[in-house]
């Protein structure tokens, strides 16, 4: 039977065998995506399954730094200077990005990714607003 | 980095194995620590010391001038 691993140096010789494994699936990812987008094209490529689990670790892996970086930079920054900051630039870009869409298609569509571009802006600042409110307290 | 691991182990008349399995880990690790090639954590520092008796000083402190090495 399989004994649970109690030795610390095991556990962390672990962790980083899984680092070299995740190494190895993401080559893996990015060698049969680039095989697709060679053989069928970009649309080919992103109807691959693939193609959302790439995505998706990516969205994670972004999220996870994030975590990461808050910790690593000085504390003197305001959360709220932050965050107006943030807001500021994905109202921006939301509406560069809306504008853009409606001149060469139409206004319903322009206005729809434009919306969706500030969620996704809006997301990580939130987050990142959460998390730095968390390491003043 | 150095340490009295294997000394305080002798002391007590314990083998490598016997003191691997009373904190939870492989003999190889023991191994390990003692020959200073494993930075154990703090947590499996006490354990040993609490195994053999001694206090995280006698066990584990090193001069400054050993320090580097």
């Amino acid at each position: 039977m399989m004994k649970k691993i109690t030795d610390e140096r095991l556990q962390l010789k672990n962790l980083k065998n899984i680092r070299v494994l995740f190494l190895i699936q993401t080559v893996g990812i990015i060698a049969i995506l680039g095989y697709d987008l060679v053989t069928k094209g970009m649309e080919g490529m992103t109807a691959n399954p693939l193609w959302l689990v790439f995505i998706i670790t990516g969205v994670a892996s972004a999220y996870l730094s994030m975590g990461i970086s808050i910790d690593h930079e000085s504390s003197e920054k305001s959360p709220k200077k932050g965050l107006i900051i943030s807001l500021f630039v994905s109202v921006i870009v939301a509406i560069g990005f809306g504008i853009l869409i409606t001149l060469t298609g139409d206004l319903a569509t322009g206005t729809l990714i434009g919306g969706i571009v500030f969620v996704c802006c809006l997301a990580p600042s939130l987050y990142m607003y959460y998390l730095r409110m968390k390491r003043q307290n | 980095m150095k340490n009295n691991v294997k000394l305080a182990r002798v002391q007590v008349d314990l083998t490598q194995q016997e003191l691997a399995e009373k904190v939870g880990i492989t003999r190889q690790t023991v191994s390990l620590i003692e020959k200073g090639k494993y930075n154990p954590s703090l947590k499996l520092c006490l354990a040993i010391c609490d195994v053999v008796n001694q206090s995280l000083d006698e066990l584990f402190w090193v001069d400054k001038e050993d320090r580097a090495k």
